[in-house]
């Protein structure tokens, strides 16, 4: 059944024929230093990876050249938006139009016109796991087609990839294009080493609280080891707080081992991955590098298995191949550098994170539908789970945070989000309005990095 | 007071959009929040539909201009003279007078237009506006 499910998706006039006895060979017989769950294994330090990709094979090959040579450890392949959108006939146009005129008519490498016997030989010749970097609600085609490309890593998910990015694709399908998702890293994990699947926890990247962060990371976890994915990442960004960094940290580390256990997953390895500040950054290029300096340090205090990188030219665009180098062998040098810091806690603020991610998984598992799936899009459809700022109509958008003045991230009204009162009087006995209206404290607070 | 706002066109950005519906609800308006990606039909359908007394589109970079042309046409086919007609944000692609956005807009049909005008000044003339209606 599933087996005839992917002979019709992969049948597409935009992309290589599939040959999947072919795909299944070369995934058993890949080299394991293609495997980002291999490297995890057998590494001893945090993963340093950038974001990228360019139109052109040409141009992601130099690309890589660069990030090789300032010592990456993970690649990424950054994939553009027509192709998100599942517009292959434009990434096709465009493709063309970039290849012809040198310019970059597309804003990453759309994979699937490349086709994967092409890519797979640019991967091959790096010898590096490469992470695959959408943002895509139907990733079906393009999963399939980077999996047989060697390209391991897959990032995204049914809630991480919908409400941050799109108005109105429907949620319902995604969790299922998702499930096929699932289903194939599944498959192929069983052939050599496990393909990672890696969720996209900073979400909108704007005051975003950590108890919802965690919330999602950790029932996109659940949906992917359900369907039989032995290697998965959760995720989160810079908060803006040292402190919450570190409590957010310790209390994803320990709810994400204690429900992969419960629910009778604890083969699957649970990875922590990093992501350097993903909001709006400074036009100042050297406070752009004090920033993404702040943020590899607590990377480390927070004993990251990879942290995904920023570069000094954040607030003007897409950088170049050699800046976006440069960000990489900053970070690593910072990293190298760090050694045997101190283990840090503070047992009132994860109690308090702890009750409320508890409190909100507890209602989610208690709606009455059948599957997990169906759980989790109900409560999202109710509102118990929500984010601010997204743009999604499916998302109720009723609560609303600030930060405290030590800049943690605080829920000042909840909204349908079922936190108990005593957090809820907790989290606002932290914060202080300091006689500005709610707006101007919210715009302050987006902007605290500028 | 009932109002309709949401960004108008191809125009994802949300952030602004939120920070409408939270001041619009502060000083207590009935709020019809119809997001990023807006068509102009969908306004006018809403505005309709709910009997609001404002309609506060708002738009970065420009990208309202091409999508206000047909204001006055879907404006005759309503009877829609009760309804204050607001926009604002970043109306022009790149630099621009307010001298020359202003009568633009206001030819398109708007009752008021703010140009990179701060939020809560925009939104108090909104209010004395409706005020003076009355």
């Amino acid at each position: 059944m599933f087996q005839a499910e992917r002979r019709i998706i992969t049948n597409s006039p935009y992309t290589d024929s599939f040959d999947f006895d072919e795909i299944r060979d070369f995934i058993s017989g890949a080299s394991k230093n293609l495997f980002i769950s291999h490297k995890f294994k057998n590494s001893n330090k945090i993963l340093v990876q950038p974001r990228g990709g360019f139109p052109t094979y040409d141009k992601v090959f130099k690309l890589y050249e660069e990030f090789i040579n300032a010592k990456v450890d993970i690649l990424p392949l950054t994939i553009d938006s027509n192709t998100r959108l599942n517009d292959y006939e434009m990434a096709k146009k465009m493709l063309a139009l970039s290849e012809e005129s040198d310019e970059n008519m597309l804003n990453g490498y759309p994979l699937i016109t490349h086709g994967y016997r092409t890519t797979r030989e640019m991967v091959e010749h790096f010898d590096t796991p490469i992470s695959l970097r959408h943002g895509t609600p139907d990733a079906r085609l393009l999963v399939e087609v980077a999996l047989a490309s060697g390209i391991f890593e897959i990032e995204g998910g049914p809630i991480t990839y919908l409400l941050p990015y799109s108005k109105n694709f429907p949620l319902d399908k995604a969790f299922l294009y998702w499930k096929y998702v699932e289903r194939v890293c599944a498959e192929y994990s069983k052939l050599n080493e496990p393909i990672n699947r890696e969720s996209f926890g900073p979400l909108t990247a704007t005051l975003q609280p950590p108890a919802i962060v965690i919330v999602i990371q950790l029932l996109e976890m659940l949906l992917s080891l359900e369907e039989g994915v032995k290697s998965f990442s959760v995720s989160f960004s810079q908060t803006g707080s040292m402190l919450q960094d570190i409590v957010s940290s310790n209390v994803i580390k320990k709810l994400s081992r204690k429900y992969a256990d419960i629910f009778g997953y604890s083969d699957a390895k649970i990875h922590l991955v990093y992501h350097q500040w993903m909001g709006a950054f400074p036009r100042n290029k050297e406070f752009s590098d004090s920033l993404i300096n702040t943020s590899t340090v607590i990377a480390s205090l927070v004993r990251a298995d990879k942290i995904i990188t920023k570069t000094r030219d954040e607030a003007f665009g897409i950088p170049t191949p050699k800046v976006n180098a440069t960000a990489v062998s900053n970070t690593q040098y910072t990293l190298n550098i760090l050694k045997g810091l101190p283990n840090i806690s503070d047992e009132e603020e994860e109690e308090n994170l702890i009750e409320m991610v508890d409190d909100i998984m507890e209602a989610v598992f208690n709606d009455p539908a059948d599957t997990l799936w169906r759980k989790v899009f109900n409560s999202i459809k109710n509102g118990i789970i929500d984010i601010p700022f997204s743009p999604h109509i499916i998302n109720s958008g009723e609560a609303i945070t600030v930060r405290d003045k030590n800049y943690n991230i605080r829920f000042y009204k909840r909204g349908n989000i079922p936190i108990s009162d005593r957090c809820l009087d907790y989290e606002r006995s932290k914060i202080d309005l300091n006689g500005m209206s709610l707006v101007e404290n919210i715009i302050h607070d987006i902007g605290i990095m500028l | 007071m009932r109002v309709v706002t949401g960004v108008v066109g191809n125009d994802i950005h949300v952030v602004a959009n939120r920070l409408i519906e939270i001041s619009l609800k502060e000083r207590g308006f009935e709020v019809f929040n119809l997001g990023v990606n807006t068509y102009l039909e969908e306004f006018i359908d809403a505005v309709i539909e709910t009997d609001a007394n404002v309609l506060l589109i708002s738009s970065l970079n420009g990208e309202a201009e091409g999508w206000s042309r047909d204001l006055l046409f879907l404006k005759s086919r309503f009877d829609l003279d009760g309804v204050l007609f607001a926009i604002g944000g970043n109306l022009s692609v790149g630099e621009a007078k307010e001298e020359e956005i202003i009568p633009k807009y206001r030819a398109y049909g708007y009752d008021l237009v703010f140009h990179q005008v701060d939020l809560n000044i925009g939104l108090d003339i909104i209010e004395d506006t409706l005020k003076g209606k009355r």
